[in-house]
């Protein structure tokens, strides 16, 4: 999440991977270093360590998302 | 700060309850004058900031934090340390924004060194330290705790993803045994002189009992002490093992340091030789499938230590006289892995202030409305702004 706004911050187009565990987390730091609504793709939990095919198919599903965003095809 | 009222003090200790202001146990309601008159005791000014608290980013005032002291019990006495623990964390090197965002359950651990350890107290070094019993000890720790989570807005799930936590994070404090240890005093190694005071803070687990029975007439005894030590450091389990970086807090008994001081060895030999002796063969790592072990094209046998830096294992004596030695391993991680930070310990700012007074103590309960002090930050904590 910091890096992401660090990097929205310089004005570099990002956006958080974050996994559901972690997404009310993502927004208390969002909402703390006073960029609430910088984009996030919500993930599910756990990523690491889930193997080579699962993360193959979360990379396909999020994908268009992580597009549809940096394209303003929608916000979040 | 902003005011909570409430009508009574059962009523205040509710509401700190149901705003996610507490560490789950009861607190001392800390009402304007309470927090005014453990301010004054620092000596200095409340709107002093002593740093900067993450992932809240709020700022650790004196005010603030002589609030969090109020609320944790603390005597006037002891916010001396309180204060120097806040600044302590506050250094960027220490990470707390990480710290208090992992998964892992390191938790601040403050080693109370020099005379503080008398005048702010007594804070305890011997028998239980670590336990129950000791009020200094466990006020100053759940200080730094209730400041890290109402100035520094951890919560648990929310914003401090501590999988389990560990019971040294409602708190986690003693003091050096100084008189009766072989060693120099902890503090002189970052720097201070002796009559100086200093909060030694590192971020540790929990500790782990670590047993020697030893035997005077056994000349391998010293060795076999480290030895020891050195194993429980190297657990396979620990995070140490993996990241092979951050520091190792190792409290010895006066049993403990007297094999080691009859063998010759300065605290610095120790350091030495345990960063020499803790370590894991490729084999142990690739048995417990370290994913961090990224050289397994070499030797099985082939010796990984679990420390680049011997300076990084903080040991000095503390507890009572046995058979046990702790060891607490760490989190490692950060953009810093985990070192050591310190700040002096401040006494002579202090001063005294008629605490019984603001305590009400001696007089009757009053049914006017109590105000109750509030941190914004806290507010933003609780999600309430």
């Amino acid at each position: 999440m910091r890096d992401s706004i660090t990097t929205a911050r310089q004005g570099i187009p990002s956006i958080a991977l974050v996994t559901d565990a972690f997404w009310p987390q993502g927004d208390f730091v969002a909402a703390a270093t006073g960029m609430p609504a910088v984009p996030r793709v919500r993930l599910p939990h756990p990523v690491a360590g889930s193997g080579e095919e699962a993360m193959t198919r979360v990379a396909n599903d999020i994908a268009p998302q992580i597009i549809a965003i940096l394209t303003g095809a929608t916000s979040n | 700060m902003t005011l909570l009222e409430a009508r009574s003090e059962a009523d205040a200790l509710e509401q700190l309850h149901a705003l996610g202001l507490t560490d789950g146990l009861p607190v001392v309601i800390p009402t304007p004058e309470r927090v005014a008159m453990m301010a004054l005791a620092t000596g200095l000014d409340p709107d002093l900031e002593l740093g900067v608290m993450g992932p809240a980013h709020g700022v650790a005032s004196v005010e603030k934090v002589a609030t969090a002291a109020v609320m944790a019990g603390c005597l006037p006495d002891h916010i001396p340390v309180v204060v120097a623990a806040v600044r302590a964390v506050c250094q960027p090197e220490f990470d707390l924004t990480e710290m208090q965002s992992t998964t892992h359950c390191t938790a601040p651990l403050i080693v109370v060194c020099g005379p503080a350890r008398h005048q702010c107290g007594e804070v305890a070094s011997g028998f239980g330290a670590l336990g129950p019993g000791h009020r200094a000890n466990a006020t100053i720790g759940r200080a730094l705790r209730l400041a890290m989570m109402n100035i520094g807005g951890a919560r648990p799930g929310v914003s401090d993803m501590a999988l389990h936590g560990h019971p040294g994070k409602f708190t986690y404090c003693l003091a050096e045994d100084t008189e009766n240890s072989p060693f120099p005093p902890l503090h002189t190694t970052y720097g201070y002189a002796e009559d100086d005071s200093a909060a030694i803070v590192v971020g540790a687990e929990a500790p782990h009992s670590t047993l020697f029975t030893g035997d005077a007439d056994n000349p391998e005894s010293a060795s076999h002490l480290l030895n020891v030590i050195a194993a429980v450091m190297a657990n396979p389990g620990s995070n140490n093992a993996h990241l092979r970086h951050g520091a190792i807090t190792v409290i010895m008994n006066p049993d403990h340091t007297k094999v080691l001081a009859r063998a010759g060895l300065t605290r610095e030999d120790i350091q030495a030789e345990l960063a020499a002796r803790a370590t894991n063969t490729a084999a142990t790592l690739a048995h417990v499938g370290s994913v961090f072990h990224v050289d397994r094209e070499g030797p099985p046998d082939e010796l990984f230590p679990i420390l680049k830096d011997p300076s990084r294992i903080v040991v000095f004596q503390a507890g009572g006289k046995g058979l046990y030695t702790m060891v607490m391993p760490s989190w490692c991680a950060g953009p810093h892995q985990n070192p050591v930070v310190h700040a002096e310990i401040d006494l002579d700012q202090a001063c005294e202030v008629p605490w019984a007074e603001a305590l009400g103590l001696g007089q009757s309960d009053s049914s006017d409305t109590l105000g109750v002090g509030q941190s914004e930050t806290a507010d933003v904590a609780g999600g309430a702004a």
